[in-house]
């Protein structure tokens, strides 16, 4: 399993209903991005770096799954830095700094919101209620399939490659490329098979062309919605500027 | 390459959702045409789908000396088809934010149209093209796999680009300074990915040939090499 399904699937906000979660985390995360970086985006980073310390998730758990992204938001904030004057020609240019400055902090503070929700509500919870949003059932019981199979093919990638580099399977690049189609060509196998299985199994047990799941029942409670209405309203009156902290 | 959470204005990612919307509706009513025919092809588009996001748990080396992951959009569109892949590629790319923190959610219309509409069209594209002008199955593959990760590039590049013009050459020298920037290690990744999804594809024809016949990869009882 990830790291962030886990946290999910082992928090203290397990058993809260997913759509309380969503309000909460998804609400913060449009504010993150919807209102001006200075003191939207911040203060909907803060609130949702600080829900995440509440909900106990692990510290390193978040560091590592912010790893990649910010290595794209540092990436791409270069390139803000300088300006383009003639062809071939780079100069950095000062006056760039507050939009760099502005783009990384939005996209820190809505990283950290995203990793509340994905941290927190574990998608088993999410799928099979997706299609009220009026996502066809099909669609999401393709989504469920493929979210019950992932964790079985990307556990066999890591035996593959955890075998292959027993036997110096990654000694040379061409011996590495090998090792790596090995890798793709055994998921594809191992897929097929799956779905071929499934098909097999469910057939015998007279399929219907429909696959519900049993979906545990969560009350939404009215507190955690009453406060996260507040803390959302609160966000955006002081970022429009209509009340101030003092 | 996963434009981050957040990181576009917001009029950009509401209208990278409008552009993708058409195609991810259509992509939807095909799959539901599709499992509403014959409802145990869910099972294998659940499997397609798994498939598509195990590929992003391979190691591709990197030239930089890191490493880094195939897109997937070439094998996923010469296997299972654009239309399907719009639907496949926008569910993975929704469970790469969700599990992985890859990507986004505010940024998942802008995800969607680079690399679950753009690259496995032009994948496609790029394949039957020269299948047509008569090349074999590898040369096809290869085409398909490398053009499908940079046209991925290129786009992620050019909604960047958009998104933040340069103060002093507009567009264009934004063009030029985001592509600049990813092409260090996107462009050698797309040749890889290129080369590695032709192997992968000759290893399934000795192998998994009644599979790729299944998807219409191969022609019955011919093409067993690449």
């Amino acid at each position: 399993m990830f790291a962030l399904d886990i946290a999910a699937h082992t928090g203290p906000w397990r058993n809260r209903h997913p759509a309380e979660k969503a309000l909460l985390a998804l609400g913060l995360l449009i504010c993150a991005v919807a209102l001006p970086a200075w003191p939207g985006a911040l203060l909907s980073g803060g609130a949702a770096a600080v829900l995440l310390a509440a909900a106990r998730v692990p510290l390193v758990v978040v560091l590592r799954a912010a790893r990649v992204p910010l290595l794209f938001v540092v990436t791409s904030t270069v390139p803000l830095l300088v300006s383009m004057p003639a062809p071939a020609r780079l100069a950095i240019d000062p006056a760039s700094l507050p939009v760099a400055a502005q783009t990384a902090g939005r996209s820190v503070a809505a990283l950290t919101c995203l990793l509340l929700f994905t941290a927190t509500t574990p998608l088993s919870d999410v799928l099979p209620r997706l299609h009220r949003l009026g996502i066809p059932p099909a669609v999401t019981e393709v989504a469920a399939l493929t979210y019950r199979m992932l964790f079985l093919l990307v556990e066999s990638v890591r035996a593959v490659r955890q075998a292959q580099a027993a036997r110096l399977g990654f000694r040379t690049w061409r011996i590495t490329y090998r090792s790596l189609a090995g890798q793709a060509g055994a998921v594809f196998v191992r897929a097929m098979h799956r779905a071929r299985r499934l098909e097999e199994g469910l057939a015998v047990r007279g399929y219907t062309g429909s696959l519900a799941v049993q979906v545990a029942a969560h009350r939404v409670s009215v507190p955690f919605v009453a406060a996260t209405t507040t803390l959302l309203g609160a966000i955006v009156a002081f970022s429009a500027g209509l009340v101030s902290p003092w | 390459m996963h434009i981050a959470e957040g990181y576009l204005p917001p009029e950009q990612a509401a209208a990278w959702f409008v552009v993708s919307a058409p195609f991810v509706v259509h992509g939807s009513r095909a799959l539901v045409r599709q499992v509403r025919a014959d409802p145990e092809s869910k099972l294998l588009l659940g499997a397609a789908g798994a498939f598509t996001f195990a590929l992003s748990a391979l190691k591709i080396p990197s030239v930089t000396g890191s490493s880094s992951h195939p897109t997937g959009t070439g094998l996923g569109a010469v296997l299972f088809r654009p239309p399907v892949m719009s639907v496949l590629g926008g569910i993975v790319l929704l469970f790469q934010a969700l599990l992985l923190a890859h990507g986004g959610l505010s940024t998942l219309g802008a995800n969607i149209f680079s690399m679950a509409i753009v690259g496995p069209w032009v994948a496609y594209g790029s394949y039957r093209m020269v299948r047509r002008a008569g090349g074999g199955l590898g040369p096809a593959v290869f085409a398909a796999a490398a053009l499908g990760s940079l046209a991925t590039y290129g786009v992620t590049v050019a909604q960047l680009a958009l998104a933040f013009p340069d103060p002093m050459s507009g567009i264009v020298g934004a063009l030029a300074k985001f592509g600049g920037i990813f092409a260090v290690t996107q462009i050698p990744l797309a040749i890889s990915e290129g080369l590695l999804t032709v192997l992968v594809v000759r290893l399934l024809s000795r192998t998994s040939g009644d599979d790729l016949r299944r998807l219409g990869l191969l022609r019955p009882a011919a093409e067993v090499r690449a």
